[in-house]
């Protein structure tokens, strides 16, 4: 089954799932940083520019503290995100799902000029395309990975109904199923309703509309409503 | 359309994570997308530079493969579509399958909608649902209701990558050339407008255009797909489908025995529904009634519990802190004129030279500080005390160098050079030899001190026993804690057994 959740297993028997993003929410986010590092730089030549050499030589401190220290400042800082990441719902983190510290950090955003070869990230887009985690070959060497850190679609609130005690004891999945049905019930038709509750006639021993209202019962039973 | 053969892992996604979906399964399909994509394309490439060569317009090879671009879109479309819910078909079935397609959206496509940012969101829609044209519309508005933004990321995304491919070509090409290798029309190639291009580099041009797009349009189409695939599940929720399908041939498997539970049930259900109504006969149905508490925020007794917890210092609460504070408030500092450039400079610069200075006294100072720290740390090492020993003596006292044959002289010899722990090594060994011996035992070198300890306990005569005790335990106050016995007590230790092979002890 293809998926793209790398899922690592915590000595306590949890399963963590990092959601890895790929290249293309990965060169918008990019292309955010860069617009919003060229408008600062922009900015601040206008009073920069009346003060001759000195002024030149502060502007070269700026650029540089903008194309190497940004980065790494906003992802141990700021939670693994710079500002362009959080607009497109990205972070970065260490491969295990840790939080990404100094010395990653650092490494992740020194090889970035290798993966800018050949001056337009040309190296860095294959590496991208081509690993299963979407990694450029500066996080492969610093041993992180960017994921996608947005909630997902949830569903609405589970309809209240009475409770209904499920005649057969079903596995957590199932259970999952149930609940979810129930929760996202409200963005399908009427029609498609029926039509996955009717799937579920052996358990219901009804049809239709009654089916429909008899699982969402159950999944109050199952969140212990009364 | 027979969803519990679907080989990706269907479940709600942010449309842009749907976008790497894309990605994973035109990587897992890459080799039959690429045949059928090469297999169709290079053969229209050809012909289309030819066309442009013939006709002596080089430019128009490179504008119709762009422009034949959803054309070409149809086979990485039929490939991964085929591979999501069966088996990925080879480049023959791919090019044959072609028919069972309409062209009417693919004309559309090449026609006026050519310049479309929702074409990769269209095609699976119109390919794939073959809806008539009167459903078709509003098929479309439902589809691409919320994830229009995403279908135009994903097109311009796709765009960029194109032209990132294109251009790292001609650098990477620029950077290992040789500057003496290079031909000089490239610069005009450059330098001029497109028309005037020679063929040679305007085909190479188109060539290098055509191996990027190559590499991004299947990436395009797969994304489109994916957007696709996840529109459809948050719609007509595929996952809990699945899902519902395998509890329905599991329940099924269940069989008879369910039919008979299903009638309990039934009357059970009936009962818990009212039983809502009317509480006051309660049955085990729900958490609540489990538990005899209601199960959302409304338990006294915890929220008593959690206030009480909360008042607890260690979990913050109320803190009282004493500062000094300037009573009478700092007197605005007087409105100084706006200071003219050149001042504001100088005022600048000073700033700047007090920082400066601040730096290096900071520098310097934690450099004293490192220099403090680390003070007589860097001396040499004294030398020990083991070097001193004759070579000849540590042959004895090392532990696979037989002992010497008067052991107690040698052990005395050592005792009297201040070499107290070699000497009472020597002693101890001897006696683990001597016990080993009198027991029979196999010499072995792993036995700690303990084990010598538990063996004394074997020793038939009680004397001799005691004695080996003393001598272990004498060793391990010198090895452990450094407590050495005075000049009598290892007289006393090294006459009679063990030392002494023969003597009582």
């Amino acid at each position: 089954m293809l998926d793209t959740v790398r899922e690592i297993e915590t000595p306590e028997g949890i399963a963590l799932r990092l959601r890895a993003a790929g290249a293309l929410p990965r060169a918008q986010a990019w292309m955010v940083d860069m617009l919003l590092r060229m408008g600062v730089f922009m900015l601040a030549m206008i009073p920069l520019s009346l003060f001759g050499m000195g002024g030149n030589g502060l502007a070269m401190l700026l650029l540089f503290a903008l194309t190497w220290a940004y980065s790494v400042v906003c992802e141990v800082w700021l939670g693994g995100q710079t500002l362009g990441k959080r607009a497109l719902g990205l972070r970065v983190v260490n491969a295990d799902g840790t939080p990404v510290t100094w010395l990653p950090s650092v490494v992740r955003n020194l090889l970035r000029v290798v993966d800018v070869l050949p001056g337009v990230y040309g190296v860095g887009l294959v590496s991208t395309l081509i690993d299963p985690y979407a990694r450029r070959l500066g996080d492969i060497v610093a041993g992180t990975m960017v994921i996608h850190a947005i909630e997902l679609p949830a569903g609405q609130q589970v309809p209240t109904l009475a409770a209904v005690p499920l005649p057969v004891v079903l596995v957590a999945d199932e259970q999952a199923a149930l609940v979810e049905f129930a929760e996202r019930s409200g963005q399908l038709t009427l029609q498609r309703q029926e039509e996955l509750a009717n799937l579920l006639t052996p358990l219901t021993g009804r049809n239709d509309s009654a089916a429909v209202r008899q699982l969402i019962g159950h999944a109050n039973w199952l969140l212990g409503r009364p | 359309m027979e969803l519990e053969r679907i080989s990706v892992v269907l479940r709600p996604r942010a449309p842009r994570e749907a976008l790497d979906l894309g990605a994973a399964m035109l990587r897992a399909n890459a080799l039959a997308v690429w045949s059928a994509w090469f297999a169709f394309t290079l053969p229209v490439f050809v012909v289309c530079n030819a066309l442009g060569v013939l006709l002596g317009l080089p430019w128009l090879g490179l504008v119709l493969m762009w422009w034949l671009k959803p054309l070409f879109d149809r086979l990485p479309l039929y490939v991964l579509s085929r591979a999501v819910f069966d088996r990925p078909p080879s480049w023959r079935e791919t090019l044959r399958g072609q028919r069972q397609w309409s062209w009417r959206s693919t004309l559309a496509a090449l026609s006026w909608l050519r310049v479309d940012s929702n074409r990769a969101l269209r095609l699976p829609m119109e390919l794939l649902e073959g809806a008539p044209r009167k459903l078709r519309s509003a098929r479309w508005k439902v589809l691409r209701r919320r994830i229009v933004a995403d279908t135009s990321l994903l097109t311009y995304g796709c765009l960029q990558f194109e032209l990132v491919l294109f251009l790292s070509a001609w650098l990477l090409g620029a950077m290992l050339i040789p500057h003496e290798w290079r031909a000089d029309s490239l610069g005009d190639f450059f330098r001029h407008d497109v028309r005037d291009a020679s063929t040679t580099w305007m085909l190479l041009a188109a060539a290098v255009a055509y191996l990027a797009m190559s590499a991004i349009e299947p990436l395009y189409v797969a994304c489109g797909f994916a957007l696709y695939l996840n529109r459809r599940t948050q719609l007509e929720a595929w996952d809990i489908d699945l899902a519902f399908r395998r509890m329905h041939t599991r329940l099924q498997a269940l069989g008879k025995v369910l039919g008979i539970l299903l009638v309990c049930a039934w009357s059970l259900a009936g009962h818990a529904a009212t039983s809502a109504q009317a509480p006051s006969k309660p049955t085990a149905a729900s958490l609540q009634q489990v538990f005899r508490q209601p199960a959302d925020g409304a338990d006294q007794r915890f929220a008593t519990a959690a206030t009480e917890t909360y008042r607890d210092p260690r979990f913050g609460g109320e803190h009282t802190t004493r500062k000094w504070v300037f009573k009478y408030a700092p007197k605005p500092a007087p409105n100084a004129s706006p200071i003219p450039f050149p001042a504001f400079g100088n005022a600048l610069a000073i700033i700047f030279k007090a920082l400066m200075w601040l730096l290096l006294i900071v520098a310097s100072a934690s450099l004293l500080r490192f220099a403090w720290r680390w003070r007589g740390r860097l001396t040499p090492a004294p030398v020990e005390p083991m070097s001193t020993l004759s070579p000849s003596m540590r042959v004895s006292v090392v532990a696979d160098a037989p002992l010497p044959a008067d052991l107690a002289a040698a052990a005395r010899a050592l005792w009297q050079a201040q070499h107290q722990r070699e000497a009472l090594a020597l002693l101890y060994r001897g006696c683990v030899e001597q016990t080993a011996r009198l027991l029979k035992l196999p010499p072995s070198a792993d036995a700690t001190e303990a084990d010598w300890l538990r063996q004394a306990a074997a020793i038939d005569d009680p004397a001799h026993a005691q004695r080996v005790i003393a001598i272990v335990r004498t060793w391990q106050f010198a090895a452990y804690a450094g407590r050495y016995p005075d000049d009598a007590g290892i007289e006393q230790l090294l006459r009679g057994w063990p030392v002494e092979a023969g003597a009582p002890a």
